[in-house]
């Protein structure tokens, strides 16, 4: 047993260790998570800015292409040296050189929009800005990023304006020795292309946002960027973070729990105005050991060491079981072999040294059991005592009721009526007769210790007597009175060896009772016939009925 | 009227070739006679526009890279601002000068022109706006300008309350701002060309005073001028500000 039960201890102790682990594990997990979404997201808006920064560099390369174009710094020159309206003819020439230069300029690199500004800040010509077409003072001069073009400076900028651009813009020379002539800015709209793109190629969630709204944004595969909506409702909040205001990058913020974000504020005029962009992760926290399960795809799962876990699954439920069997199942099969062939009579006890443990001690009292009831004369199974069975009878019919003149002291007092606790109490059905040869078959009781030293080991001396007149019908009744003369004659032995008077004793009083009694059991409950057998109770001889139904 | 000779002298200053042509459309009203102040300005280069010069600082996050261009001469390579829009060079009276009408103000391309205005006090500024996008201006201090949309097109009003400089600003756009200088004794004024040449107009003969007015602030040397018939002070150009010391163009 000890085995068995170490090993239930064991596999507590083993589960309760593996969900200590667990949640060990899922607090590391989770804690990893964190930092590492945390360190993702810092290296997400790194990138973010590098590439910001970078595109603004390599589009601005793209501008010296227009400033070598003969056509532009010539009619910018020209605009520049005209303080009043500009002529058409200007206007033209600097317009076909700047759409002779963006048609060469690659896709991927193209500007949205690109502006032609002389030196008092008109916009000469521009492409792809149709929202000024036809205003002919429309001017540009004003934003720091043209000024500086206007004053030999190339930068870049993000401008607010009816949407979100970033801006490149860089002087254009035509007399090396004067002013430059004017400026050619580009500008790039930040709209989901432009997120797009920059998604692409920098694997980050992003979106951008002006005025409190989310204006672009663009995302990896397997990222839902419609997450990025949430912001809206955190970007005044984060306005407040220190980091955000000083730095431009905000701190990790918890947007919900799948999502997590860093804001980081665009250079440029945009800074000022509170436009920005956001980089956002998601990032699965597990909220229970079980969890895992679910936050475990087919590659993790891949991961884990099937043979492994199957190997200790099989040797936990192999240990187990033969434990079980070395404990339980071979020492039951072994009792129960030896009880069979001790029911069959191969052996007459159990061997106690055959068995382990308590197996041992059930055999040795059993074997206790078979020799105390060997003592007894090795009887049959006891017969339901009568008054067990039947309660206690009314006076005149009771068994102990046999009490004749000078006798007594025999006689327990009549009781007037049955308990109620068992007059319905079913009876014992009748037990097979296995009682030693010279039995007459009248089923007897297995008394105690006492009792079998007392039990007359011959029956006595029959009294002679008629039969009963009483039986109502022929051999039926004959041998009824036959067997009641048996019991008779043996009871008047009992008696007799227990020194009882027989004075008075005749087999019609006794028949008489035994009738009366006989009547009653059948009546009560329902049984043919009833048997009754002769016993010493406390010295004295004394009647036992045993009702049988077939 | 004060109205009627800016508006003859800006006229007569054509070919001057002034850049107060949005100034001289305000002012416009052709019955009256009036007297030139012609002369010049010598040394804006050395002027810095402090919305730019702000936004070069790196602290300010204005770029993301911003690099000189080698071929472009260092000594352009300074903030200057665009005089015709920037520099204001007004005239003064000996006395008070009357209301004038309203004057047209455009707010586009990052900036109004013009940029530094001296009007007399309950002078109707009207800001106009020429950009294809809503500003949000307002006057720094002043609770009777503050920040509301004018969309495209539209145009906003605004007296100038009393004497003083009031600072105009856009929501919008934080490199645009706008300096109103408010005198009840203004008589005129006007904004150089390229070259640094200007004209204003006075009504009649008289003495007067001249000064430039850059971001708000007076630059330069006021200069008294005794008004008889035109009065060319070319020969004293009003010189508005000294070249700094050690100062590298940057």
């Amino acid at each position: 047993m000890l085995l068995s039960r170490f090993w239930y201890v064991i596999l507590g102790l083993v589960t309760g260790a593996l969900v200590f682990v667990l949640y060990i594990s899922m607090s590391m997990y989770n804690r990893q998570v964190s930092r590492a979404m945390a360190e993702g997201l810092s290296s997400d808006s790194q990138v973010v800015s590098w590439y910001l920064k970078n595109d603004a560099r390599e589009r601005s390369a793209h501008l010296i292409s227009f400033t070598l174009e003969a056509s532009i710094p010539k009619g910018l020159a020209d605009a520049s040296a005209t303080e009043g309206k500009l002529t058409d003819k200007i206007r033209q020439s600097v317009q076909e050189g700047l759409t002779k230069v963006a048609a060469k300029i690659p896709k991927d690199q193209a500007f949205d929009a690109v502006f032609a500004v002389d030196q008092h800040g008109r916009v000469v010509a521009h492409l792809g800005y149709e929202q000024a077409s036809g205003m002919e003072d429309f001017e540009l001069g004003g934003y720091p990023v043209v000024a500086d073009a206007l004053h030999g400076f190339v930068r870049d900028d993000t401008l607010v304006l009816d949407r979100l651009y970033r801006v490149v813009a860089r002087p254009v020379e035509y007399d090396l020795g004067s002013l430059p002539a004017g400026a050619i800015v580009g500008a790039r709209i930040i709209d989901d292309r432009f997120a797009r793109d920059l998604s692409t190629r920098t694997g980050a969630a992003v979106a951008f946002y002006a005025g409190g709204q989310r204006v672009a944004s663009g995302a990896p595969e397997g990222f839902d960027r419609s997450q990025l909506d949430m912001i809206v409702n955190d970007i005044k909040a984060v306005e407040a973070d220190p980091d955000y205001k000083t730095k431009g990058r905000s701190a990790v913020r918890v947007i919900n729990a799948a999502l997590s974000v860093v804001y980081g504020r665009l250079p440029g005029e945009a800074w000022d105005l509170g436009a920005g962009f956001v980089v956002g992760r998601n990032a699965i926290p597990v909220a229970n050991p079980l969890a895992f399960f679910a936050a475990a795809d087919d590659k993790d799962k891949s991961g884990a060491k099937i043979p492994i876990v199957v190997g200790i699954a099989i040797l936990a439920m192999g240990l187990g079981l033969l434990f079980s069997f070395i404990e339980y199942t071979k020492p039951l099969s072994l009792f129960r072999d030896e009880a069979h062939r001790l029911a069959k009579g191969q052996i007459d006890q159990l061997q106690p040294s055959k068995f382990r443990g308590l197996y041992r001690t059930i055999a040795s009292d059993l074997n206790d059991g078979i020799d105390v009831a060997a003592g007894k004369g090795g009887g049959t199974r006891r017969a339901a005592d009568l008054s067990q069975v039947l309660g206690d009878l009314p006076a005149e019919p009771q068994m102990s009721a046999f009490s004749f003149p000078g006798d007594t002291g025999a006689s327990p007092k009549p009781k007037p009526s049955v308990p109620k606790s068992v007059p319905n109490a079913p009876l014992p059905s009748a037990p097979r007769a296995t009682a030693p040869s010279g039995d007459d078959g009248v089923v007897s009781s297995v008394g105690d210790a006492t009792q079998k030293e007392r039990r007359l080991p011959a029956p006595p001396p029959r009294v002679g007597g008629p039969p009963s007149p009483s039986s109502p019908s022929g051999s039926g009744d004959d041998a009824q009175i036959a067997e009641w003369k048996a019991v008779y004659e043996e009871f008047a032995a009992t008696k007799q060896q227990c020194g009882e008077s027989l004075d008075g004793f005749t087999f019609e009083k006794f028949q008489n009772t035994l009738k009366k009694n006989r009547d009653a059991i059948v009546e009560r409950h329902g049984v043919k016939r009833v048997k009754f057998s002769v016993y010493v109770k406390d010295g004295k001889a004394a009647l036992k009925a045993s009702p049988i139904k077939d | 009227m004060l109205r009627e000779s800016v508006r003859v002298g800006v006229r007569r200053a054509a070919p001057w070739a002034l850049a107060a042509t949005t100034i001289a459309l305000a002012f416009a009203s052709a019955d009256a006679e009036a007297a030139r102040i012609k002369g010049s300005v010598v040394g804006y280069q050395n002027l810095l526009n402090p919305v730019w010069e702000e936004s070069k600082d790196p602290d300010r996050h204005a770029y993301s890279f911003r690099e000189p261009v080698p071929t472009v001469r260092g000594e352009f390579r300074r903030l200057f601002p665009h005089i015709p829009k920037e520099l204001c060079i007004a005239a003064f009276a000996a006395e008070k000068q009357p209301v004038q009408k309203p004057i047209l103000i455009r707010v586009g391309g990052g900036r109004t022109t013009p940029v530094t205005i001296v009007v007399t006090p309950g002078t109707e500024l009207q800001f106009q706006n020429t950009d294809p996008f809503p500003h949000r201006l307002y006057a720094v201090g002043v609770g009777t300008f503050t920040a509301s949309d004018t969309v495209k097109g539209g145009v906003r009003s605004w007296s100038v309350p009393a004497a003083g400089t009031y600072e105009v600003r856009d929501e919008a756009a934080p490199s645009l701002r706008m300096w109103i200088v408010g005198d009840p004794t203004l008589a005129g004024i006007a904004y150089p060309s390229m070259k640094g040449e200007f004209a204003l107009g006075v009504e009649g003969d008289g003495d007067y005073r001249v000064q430039a007015f850059f971001a708000g602030k007076k630059v330069g040397p006021e200069i008294p001028v005794k008004v008889k018939g035109d009065v060319d002070l070319a020969k004293t150009p009003i010189k508005v500000a000294d070249p700094p010391k050690g100062e590298k163009a940057n």
